[in-house]
């Protein structure tokens, strides 16, 4: 500390970054939250003119496709907490114990994925599943996978997987580096078999990682907006929208309904979510520094 | 070092025929699922256009032909509406300006928080860490008319503000932590050699703090380059638009396109990031892993 009290100098060093933060940062997201109680579309100039209490939300809570934004938000968001973060602990456990012989390569291979801008993943994957695209050709069918309404968020899901499973890997890889290797060697001796020093020592000591990875993919989860976009645009007719997407249409897109006192609304639900999970981590953290 | 402690571990697993079994196929399964979908878009581009939906081979092209390239590099120009170079040029103009931007004013505000004492200095910082979880689309409507209002939607300074006013965070973050852990024996020394807090930051921490800088651009340099949202709502002039909002448009175009056209496309912005991955793979997984260890 080179000052044990407050200099008006600090003010230099920190007012500019604060500067952007404040004005492109906290004030849209405030105006946000207020902006869901005001009704405005497109063109307007003053936006806060027409005060409308909760329609907005009432009117979201009446549309079948809100329902099924949220709930499509929370199943690719499950997808991402959980399949996600398995795949990569399997991966990352086999990897490590496996004794590969290229396992740098093995792990860049598996990780390039994310470097990617999920629009250039997202295109790659619409055409592999086309109708007359390379995966029906493989398994000799013809069946149109984007637009089958059941089917359609797993596809989203398994491709976003696809993009970000080398993130969770590298990450579970840090943890196993630092694992303490006195453990594995005393079950050794006890004559414990691999399966036994897996799931008895590794994973529960990979848990601090294990939740990591988890809370990562969960704020990623609900980020989630360029793959749909880009596979889906939402459709077929609404069924694969998830509540980013659901704000983009509504506000934004090309012969939407371009409400965006609605859109700000969804963006407010999307604060309340992400807010809740911000306050569940905090106690969960305490509790295991605990 | 590094290599005895993996060896050590893997003599534990080495005796079992089972584990060596199931983790070769595991990973070779895992391996291909990743390679194939990039190896079967670079194999559709490199077909000529005639051949290019006999699918008989999978991988392999009948014909081997650039046509595909230039016919994408003529589709972009005529129906996208911003060449490949352009669209290259317009998001390193976005990135390169936002990433110093951030880093810059980063250092400065890194270092007061970490140096120096101000009131709320922890609930300001709370703040911002609070921030870093919150997506994008959040701000989208609000920004949209924030810009308008200071006449710079529609221009390249509008991404970039938008970039860094929500990415600013991200890299007082990492800064603080990193300026945090250098010694306090350093920085005393200097005080008693009577430098000033700019002497002090940029003799001494800056020098220590390269890595965590690497780090810093690593992880903007990935948020700001892929991003589409931002992109894509602020600057609707096509000939401004960055390689994923113009990419995006192939994909839900309204003209047909030749689908060695359409993965050529693709192709012309994997490869650069493939190459400059290649070269940096190590410092970017060490940048990304330090960077989400910091969450």
């Amino acid at each position: 500390m080179i000052s044990k009290k407050f200099q008006i100098k600090t003010i230099f060093y920190l007012f500019p970054a604060l500067f952007i933060f404040l004005v492109f940062n906290v004030i849209p997201g405030l105006s946000s939250l207020v902006l869901s109680f005001f009704e405005f579309s497109g063109f307007e100039t003053n936006l806060f003119q027409k005060f409308v209490g909760f329609e907005n939300f009432v009117k979201i809570y009446h549309d079948k496709y809100f329902w099924i934004a949220l709930k499509n938000t929370f199943l690719f968001v499950f997808g991402a907490v959980f399949i996600q973060t398995g795949i990569a602990l399997m991966l990352s456990v086999f990897i490590f114990f496996g004794n590969f012989k290229y396992s740098v390569l093995v792990r860049s291979i598996m990780f390039f994925p994310c470097v990617l801008a999920p629009v250039s993943v997202g295109l790659v994957w619409k055409k592999i599943l086309e109708q007359d695209g390379v995966l029906n050709a493989i398994l000799g069918l013809d069946f149109s996978w984007l637009s089958t309404i059941s089917i359609v968020m797993w596809l989203i899901i398994t491709v976003n997987t696809w993009q970000w499973i080398g993130y969770n890997l590298v990450i579970y890889y840090a943890g196993l580096q630092s694992l303490n290797i006195e453990l594995l060697e005393a079950a050794d001796i006890d004559g414990a078999n691999w399966s036994q020093k897996i799931f008895s020592i590794v994973i529960p000591l990979l848990w601090p990682t294990t939740i990591l990875n988890m809370i990562l993919n969960l704020i990623g989860g609900f980020r989630a907006f360029d793959i749909v976009y880009v596979l889906t645009r939402g459709g077929p007719a609404h069924y694969s929208e998830v509540l980013a997407s659901y704000l983009y249409y509504y506000s934004f897109a090309a012969g939407g309904p371009n409400k965006m006192g609605v859109g700000s609304s969804v963006a407010f639900i999307i604060f309340a979510c992400i807010l809740t999970i911000a306050l569940v981590r905090i106690i969960v953290m305490r509790k295991i520094t605990n | 070092m590094n290599k005895e402690k993996i060896n050590n571990y893997g003599a534990t697993f080495k005796s079992s025929p089972a584990f060596y079994i199931t983790t070769r196929l595991v990973v070779l399964f895992f391996i291909i699922i990743i390679i194939f979908p990039l190896l079967y878009t670079l194999s559709l581009s490199i077909r000529s256009p005639e051949t290019v939906y006999s699918a008989k081979y999978f991988l392999i092209p009948e014909e081997f032909s650039f046509a595909s390239y230039i016919d994408a590099f003529a589709y972009a120009e005529q129906r996208l509406k911003v060449t490949f170079p352009r669209m290259f040029l317009n998001s390193m103009v976005v990135v390169v300006s936002s990433v110093s931007l951030i880093i810059f004013l980063s250092i400065f505000a890194a270092f007061s928080f970490s140096h120096m004492k101000f009131p709320m200095k922890e609930s300001l910082y709370n703040v911002m860490i609070a921030s870093v979880a919150m997506p994008a689309q959040v701000l989208l409507i609000p920004m949209f008319y924030l810009l308008i209002y200071f006449g710079i939607i529609n221009t390249y300074l509008a991404v970039i503000l938008a970039y860094a006013g929500f990415l600013i965070p991200i890299g007082i973050l990492i800064l603080r932590m990193f300026f945090e852990q250098i010694p306090y024996e350093l920085t005393e020394a200097g005080i008693t050699d009577g430098a000033s807090d700019l002497q002090l930051l940029t003799r001494i921490l800056l020098p220590l703090a390269k890595p965590a800088i690497a780090t810093c651009i690593i992880l903007l340099f990935l948020d700001t380059w892929n991003e589409f949202v931002y992109a894509m709502i602020f600057m609707q002039d096509a000939s401004i638009h960055t390689v994923p909002v113009a990419l995006a448009k192939l994909g839900t175009s309204r003209y047909h396109i030749n689908i060695g056209t359409y993965s050529a496309a693709v192709m012309i912005t994997i490869i650069p990031v493939l190459i400059i991955f290649g070269v940096f793979q190590r410092w970017f997984i060490a940048g990304i892993t330090m960077g989400a260890l910091k969450h």
